[in-house]
């Protein structure tokens, strides 16, 4: 087994022991849903708008709950300092924990696209379908955005604190390019209206995957 | 003699303003053994995480096989085994996977078989199932033991390894660092007071105030090889 995969089964085999990222995950997932549809009011919360506002922001609170625990579990024991004195390079240690933290993350995310159908009244099968792919990315660039900066956090005074405000203002971009191309999945206009907003998702992805793999290692290392 | 495994060279450490650690020189080679002796806060952890890669010198430099120890290559890394206060293991997991997943990440062969030979050692092969967060403080420092040395290093950093052992667990630690300076490893080991390990030569510092002293060329040999009839006791 190559340690990439080592360390992603430890961490979803803890998880599935514990199911604490996932279950606070979907938790308040469905929390920040529930809220919203009472705060909206039966007249303002329906439409594509306001569901795919709604997905999305719970989409930024779960992440902010749980994307991270991955790599904060290490610090349980001293368990971070073990990896880190390990032979696997820590890029492939990022890897891992990016890949770990998004399984939680899609877990939370597929509830609360399925619960944001439910709630606004939206058609079921399409509407599921076409924003797939969409939360997809927008879970990804969350993972490797929020992996990234725990790794930065951690070795910080009260970073735990630090991290929900590190990471929304860096999210905004692929924030709002995931709510535009949401609305159009939900509302059923052509995807290739939504081509530029999955366009800015796509580089988000690809910028902080870049920057979290080459700087991982500079970010998580000596005291 | 052989050559140095580690080698110190003035080092230094300051934390913010304080310092830790002054101009510490020290070489330990393969096959030999070394005991740090200082009280609270006198600088052994910290020095055995500098020499870890865990933390990085304020002054001087630490050399581990020749690398300095602020860029070690995963080569580097492999070849050390380190015992910490905290144990590095995962209460959530089995102690057979947590031994498991460590072998794996050394790129131990045969990860299970070497989990179940050194929970053997460590006599904990009845445990191996159990949860660690099931464990009490001496199993968990016997498990850490194992997690240490399952990948065979060729440089063990023991930070106090006979604490909240039982008699037993003394005498299953003592085993291992014996099994280990036969087999050509350097081990380092640190201490609140002046320890000893029958069968073992073990060179003495103490350490204070940040600054390494070398108690061997204190002692005489005589007072030196009664010492060594205790077996892992340390002194307050």
């Amino acid at each position: 087994m190559s340690a990439f995969a080592a360390v992603l089964s430890k961490d979803l085999r803890l998880e599935l022991r514990s199911g604490i990222s996932t279950i606070a995950m979907v938790a308040l997932a469905m929390l920040v849903l529930v809220v919203l549809v009472f705060a909206l009011g039966p007249g303002v919360a329906r439409g594509p708008e306001a569901a795919a506002g709604a997905l999305w922001i719970a989409l930024v609170f779960a992440g902010m709950l749980g994307a991270s625990r991955a790599l904060l579990s290490e610090n349980e024991n001293g368990c971070i300092r073990a990896l880190l004195m390990s032979p696997v390079d820590r890029a492939t240690l990022y890897a891992a924990k990016l890949t770990a933290s998004a399984v939680f993350m899609i877990v939370a995310v597929a509830a609360g696209a399925i619960l944001t159908v439910l709630f606004f009244n939206l058609d079921f099968s399409g509407a599921l379908a076409r924003l797939a792919p969409i939360l997809f990315l927008g879970v990804i660039g969350f993972a490797a955005l929020a992996t990234l900066l725990a790794a930065i956090s951690g070795r910080a005074r009260g970073g735990e604190l630090l991290l929900p405000l590190l990471i929304v203002p860096m999210f905004v971009p692929a924030l709002i390019a995931g709510v535009r191309a949401s609305i159009v999945a939900l509302s059923g206009a052509p995807m290739a209206t939504a081509r530029d907003w999955i366009g800015i998702l796509v580089a988000f992805d690809v910028l902080f995957v870049t920057a979290g793999y080459l700087l991982f290692e500079h970010v998580i290392g000596e005291e | 003699m052989a050559a140095a495994v580690v080698e110190t060279h003035a080092l230094g450490k300051s934390f913010g303003l304080v310092p830790v650690l002054l101009e510490v020189d020290l070489s330990v080679a393969a096959g030999h053994a070394a005991v740090i002796i200082g009280g609270n806060g006198a600088g052994k952890s910290t020095l055995l995480a500098i020499l870890a890669g865990l933390a990085a010198p304020s002054t001087g430099n630490a050399l581990v096989f020749g690398q300095d120890t602020r860029r070690l290559d995963p080569d580097g890394r492999r070849q050390i085994g380190m015992l910490s206060h905290r144990s590095f293991l995962y209460p959530n997991l089995t102690a057979s996977e947590n031994l498991e997943f460590y072998a794996t990440l050394y790129g131990v062969e045969n990860p299970h078989g070497a989990a179940q030979t050194w929970l053997r050692r460590v006599g904990l092969a009845n445990f191996a199932a159990e949860r660690v967060r099931m464990y009490s403080r001496g199993m968990e420092q016997r498990l850490a033991a194992a997690r240490a040395m399952i990948a065979a290093p060729m440089l063990l950093l023991l930070d106090e390894p006979f604490a909240a052992l039982d008699s037993d667990g003394v005498a299953i630690m003592a085993d291992l660092i014996r099994a280990e300076l036969a087999r050509g490893c350097a081990v380092i080991v640190s201490a609140h007071g002046q320890a000893s390990i029958d069968g073992i030569e073990l060179d003495q510092y103490e350490i204070s105030h940040g600054q390494l002293e070398s108690l061997t060329d204190r002692i005489e040999p005589s007072r030196a090889s009664r010492l060594r009839s205790l077996l892992g006791r340390q002194n307050p």
